[in-house]
């Protein structure tokens, strides 16, 4: 009894040991805190803040300009002055006139601006730094509107649902196929994914790199790569149940899943371009999509044919949509609620979900395909993945 | 960039002190002019080409230019009278716009200094101190012996140095420093504005002096702001209130940094040139060009009440500052 008790004291003293660290380091950070810039004075001198303001969204109403900033840096910065095309313009503000670390404040400027050309707008801090941003051609930024609403909408289908549905009806074809040629359609499943899944960690990136200083850094990238990679993992063991392997139908709706997910980015970026007015949405960007988008629907259509079943219309009809859908949905939040973050975070999870679904067909494809992973079929059908969506994906560049 | 940055900044930190410190010199402005007009809300106006009044992004009340605009009067002509200046260069953060700082380098405090005047064969006596943070110097326009150029005579800090020759020949001229890097201790501030009046004295006249000048606030090599004395949009927002029954004579400099040349455009009137001031041969025009460190004399009977803007005709210099109106009354 009384050696039981001593046992517990000495396990809860060890717990409240693992307070120890945290505690010393509370206390070191403030004594460090409590010493100023003595430690700086030690080595020499801070460098004065960039005091760089970061423009990031310019919205074109009419007779108006709406500028919104962000504060990068640790120290605030004021807004003293702003220029459309290097003139100084009157402005009114809707936010605070100094802005905190990483807080907006958005300058309103009254201004007759011309449709269609390109236009400058300037934002000068209290110590005199000017940050510009251009844009490119002006026209008005869309605001919502049912008809608006309805045309992202359409876009998404266009270039999400529509394209994965013909895609899919190549499916009575593949059936015929002899075990080796399906063998090389499912290896360019993997190929098309693996250039998806690359694709969308280079955009992730990219777009990572241009978010201000504050928001984190390649970790949000990792974030959204790893939490989508995990999901699917979890999604894929759920589906195949217990002992059991992935494939046919099962296969094919996560791979469906994985190409929707990297459709919910596509739409995105097709989205907040136009809005941003970054991006002429003419009828050869749609028609390039298409077609790059045509071959996704092979891809699911391949472990389909692979399966033993024979799935109705209505479950095809399913997969078109779990995987073109979120081009409509990405479209839509793209085109009205623009947060960089969040566009990060889509193509982050888009990059793990595709790679997720390369390692399930990869697996699949080492099992069942005649010569596993190292058949000339299965490395040309890779391959050949790879290069159809670089060729396609010329038409949508 | 960085460079110019930082030391921007240094001197950012350094200028607050001098700030609170009592003014040296006569012609010194009003210190509390730099800080004045701290916070002007942005005015939604409504239109950007109307801008006049309260409504005009500048900084400061209605006088508070007046040491600058307004040349002490010339004096009747006495070959060896003794005229006694006394500049101090100080380091200065200086509110040239709304909201945005410019850490100066100033002679008296103020961008541009003060006007220096003098009637040909005056015997003129400039005594120059460094309370700045660079070495500086004054080199004035003009005819002078060697050892009074201002180039080879470097001032360091807390140093003095007396300047004395006679004033010649007459005209418009000006006065910078020339310590190197020239052209940062010229577009930081140190400039202004030397009149030499004619031994026959002009006709009396409303007189003015302009000093035209830009501002590179984020050291980039362009000029963020362009100005006449020193504020943007100052006459646009405080009106010069002149009479349409007495000649006005403007006495004009350019010491712009950066851009080739600046200009002066009247609005509904003529004006005779006098280039450099120191002929009687002049141009009837509404619209003159001064490359940098060019100056001369214009003088205007209006033939019209009412208001009258003037600015640089480069539509971009106008817009970012130099553009003002002349309020003529009767």
């Amino acid at each position: 009894m009384e050696a039981g008790a001593r046992a517990r004291s000495r396990e809860l003293a060890g717990r409240l040991w693992a307070l120890g660290p945290v505690l010393l380091l509370a206390a070191c950070v403030g004594l460090f805190v409590s010493t100023g810039s003595s430690l700086v004075d030690l080595i020499g001198r801070n460098p004065p803040p960039l005091d760089e303001l970061d423009i990031r969204r310019i919205e074109l109403r009419p007779g108006e300009i709406r500028i919104r900033v962000t504060n990068p840096q640790a120290d605030p910065i004021a807004i003293a002055s702003v220029t459309v095309d290097d003139a100084i313009v009157p402005f009114a503000l809707d936010g605070p006139r100094e802005v905190k670390r990483l807080r907006s404040s958005t300058i309103v400027v009254p201004y007759d601006w011309v449709a269609d050309e390109p236009l400058a707008v300037g934002v000068t801090s209290s110590t005199g730094i000017e940050v510009t941003r251009a844009v490119p051609a002006a026209v008005e930024t869309p605001t919502a509107s049912a008809k608006g609403f309805l045309g992202y909408g359409l876009i998404g289908l266009l270039v999400g649902v529509v394209p994965v549905a013909l895609g899919l009806l190549w499916l009575p074809s593949l059936r015929r196929a002899t075990p080796q040629w399906l063998a090389a359609f499912m290896a360019l499943t993997a190929g098309l994914l693996t250039f998806l899944g690359v694709e969308a960690l280079f955009e992730a990136f990219g777009r990572q790199a241009a978010l201000p200083g504050g928001s984190g850094g390649a970790g949000l990238v990792l974030l959204g790569v790893a939490v989508s990679y995990l999901g699917m993992t979890f999604v894929s063991a759920r589906l195949r149940g217990r002992g059991s392997e992935v494939g046919g139908m099962t296969l094919a709706l996560l791979v469906a899943i994985g190409i929707g997910i990297h459709n919910l980015g596509e739409g995105l970026a097709i989205g907040s371009s136009f809005a941003f007015g970054e991006l002429t949405l003419g009828t050869f960007l749609i028609v390039g999509f298409m077609i790059h988008n045509v071959t996704e629907g092979l891809g699911i259509a391949a472990p389909v044919a692979e399966g033993s079943g024979r799935p109705t219309l209505a479950r095809l009809a399913a997969l078109a949509l779990v995987a073109g859908a979120p081009a409509i949905l990405g479209a839509w939040i793209g085109g009205y609620v623009a947060s960089e973050t969040l566009g990060v975070l889509f193509f982050a999870a888009a990059a793990g979900a595709a790679l997720q679904v390369v390692v399930e067909v990869g697996r699949f494809v080492a099992r069942r395909a005649p010569g596993g992973l190292t058949s000339g079929h299965a490395v040309s059908g890779f391959l050949g993945g790879v290069a159809v969506m670089y060729v396609t994906g010329l038409l949508a560049g | 960039m960085p460079k110019s940055r930082l030391t921007r900044r240094r001197l950012l930190a350094a200028a607050a002190p001098l700030a609170a410190a009592p003014l040296v010199g006569r012609f010194a402005l009003d210190e509390g002019a730099g800080a004045a007009g701290v916070r002007h809300a942005g005015h939604a106006a409504s239109g950007h080409a109307a801008m006049i009044g309260e409504t005009v992004p500048a900084v400061g009340g209605p006088h508070d230019l007046d040491e600058l605009l307004y040349p002490p009067p010339a004096l009747p002509y006495q070959p060896g009278r003794v005229r006694e200046y006394r500049l101090v260069a100080r380091d200065v953060e200086l509110e040239i716009a709304p909201g945005v700082f410019f850490p100066a380098w100033t002679y008296n405090g103020t961008v541009p200094g003060p006007v220096i005047r003098a009637t040909e064969d005056d015997l003129l006596r400039v005594r120059f101190l460094n309370a700045g943070s660079h070495p500086h110097t004054i080199h004035f326009h003009g005819i002078h012996p060697a050892g009074m150029d201002g180039v080879f005579e470097i001032v360091g800090p807390g140093e003095e140095l007396t300047y004395e020759f006679p004033a010649k020949p007459y005209g418009m001229h000006l006065y910078h420093c020339h310590a190197t890097p020239l052209k940062k201790h010229i577009h930081k501030g140190l400039y202004g504005a030397f009149i030499i009046d004619p031994p026959e004295p002009r006709p009396p006249a409303q007189e003015l002096v302009m000093v035209m000048n830009g501002y590179d606030t984020d050291g980039d090599g362009s000029n963020n702001f362009y100005t006449v004395n020193g504020r943007s949009f100052y006459y646009a927002k405080h009106p010069i209130r002149v009479s349409r029954s007495q000649t006005v004579r403007i006495y004009l400099a350019n010491l712009t940094e950066f851009d080739l040349v600046n200009s002066f455009h009247l609005h509904a009137d003529f004006f005779r040139y006098y280039p450099t001031g120191s002929s009687d041969r002049f141009e009837y025009t509404d619209t003159v060009m001064q490359c940098q460190g060019q100056r001369g004399i214009l003088e205007i009977e209006f033939s019209n009440t009412g208001t009258f803007m003037f600015h640089a005709h480069q539509s971009e210099f106008a817009e970012l500052g130099w553009m003002g109106y002349f309020n003529v009354v009767d």
